[in-house]
């Protein structure tokens, strides 16, 4: 109960962390790829360090949980969908000006158009799902 | 109060607030941030009975587990913030997209739908979308990250462009 409350509450400072800096707006994500303003790419450049700096406090100290366990880092494989799948994703990114954490923060935010992109994305999952996955 | 509030945050702020969220969730949840893969819960919590191995994979054994909470939490979070900065309850233009060309709403939707689609067929085919490969596995150093981060940035860079130049005219 407690770690659903955990996931709940992080989840909720994400969302509003989004929507709060600007990553839910459609123009800022146009105007980062046009290059008429950064700041989503600024933010994402401190998110990075500011996220690999804390990674580097954890491992010094031990690379243990608040419970005394190892923590277990998500390692992601390497093959050519990453590259196919990447630039799919990024053709997604600007037709729809929002990425799948975003378009929640544009739920939330009443956005129409982003419930829109939202039923689109789990169109592109079942897609995935049914055609694209080899076990 | 302002500032957090009302007014859009500076991009150090959104940065460090979302950057923390990395240590965060491995220290306080052991673990790994990250959104897409909860689509694939919605799916299954759709369709319980559905027969595709890949919702019946251990991933999505349980779809109303931490994924499925996580998501839950950032429309809550995004709600949250649209009441306290005083946006409309309900919206439906999308920025300069919807002010600058005059479409049927039927078009936009299409739009926007195709769009999401991309993002959820590229999020799986690359194993992670902006917050699980280019934030989470920036941030631990993962190469296939690096990767599909470039990929992003390139193929949004360059369909932007064409947006640009066929959809909006070159303004």
């Amino acid at each position: 109960m407690i770690r659903k409350i955990g996931y709940l509450f992080t989840g909720m400072f994400f969302g509003f962390s989004l929507s709060r800096s600007g990553a839910s707006h459609y123009d800022y994500i146009y105007q980062m790829f046009t290059g008429e303003n950064l700041k989503l790419a600024l933010l994402m450049g401190t998110a990075i360090i500011v996220g690999a700096i804390g990674m580097t406090v954890l491992k010094a100290l031990g690379n243990k949980d608040i419970n005394g366990q190892e923590i277990q880092i998500n390692r992601k494989p390497f093959n050519h969908n990453t590259i196919i799948g990447g630039i799919i994703f990024g053709m997604g990114w600007a037709v729809s000006g929002a990425c799948p954490g975003t378009v929640l923060a544009q739920l939330g935010e009443g956005k129409i158009l982003g419930l829109v992109t939202f039923s689109g994305m789990l169109l592109g999952t079942y897609i995935y799902a049914r055609f694209a996955h080899k076990d | 109060m302002k500032l957090l509030l009302v007014d859009l945050w500076p991009w150090w702020l959104g940065g460090i607030a979302i950057g923390i969220l990395v240590p965060a969730m491995y220290y306080f949840l052991n673990t790994a941030l990250g959104v897409s893969t909860g689509y694939g819960n919605i799916l299954k919590i759709l369709n319980r009975a559905s027969k595709l191995k890949w919702l019946n994979t251990s991933t999505y054994k349980d779809p109303f587990g931490w994924r499925f909470i996580f998501i839950v939490g950032m429309i809550i979070g995004g709600f949250v913030s649209a009441r306290i900065s005083g946006m409309p309850l309900l919206e439906s233009g999308m920025g300069l997209f919807t002010d600058r060309l005059n479409w049927n709403y039927g078009i936009y939707a299409f739009w926007f739908f195709s769009g999401g689609a991309l993002l959820g067929f590229g999020a799986r085919l690359a194993g992670g979308c902006t917050s699980g490969h280019s934030i989470h596995g920036i941030a631990t150093g993962q190469k296939s990250s690096i990767i599909a981060t470039i990929c992003f940035l390139l193929a949004g860079t360059f369909t932007t462009f064409l947006i640009r130049i066929i959809v909006f005219g070159g303004n």
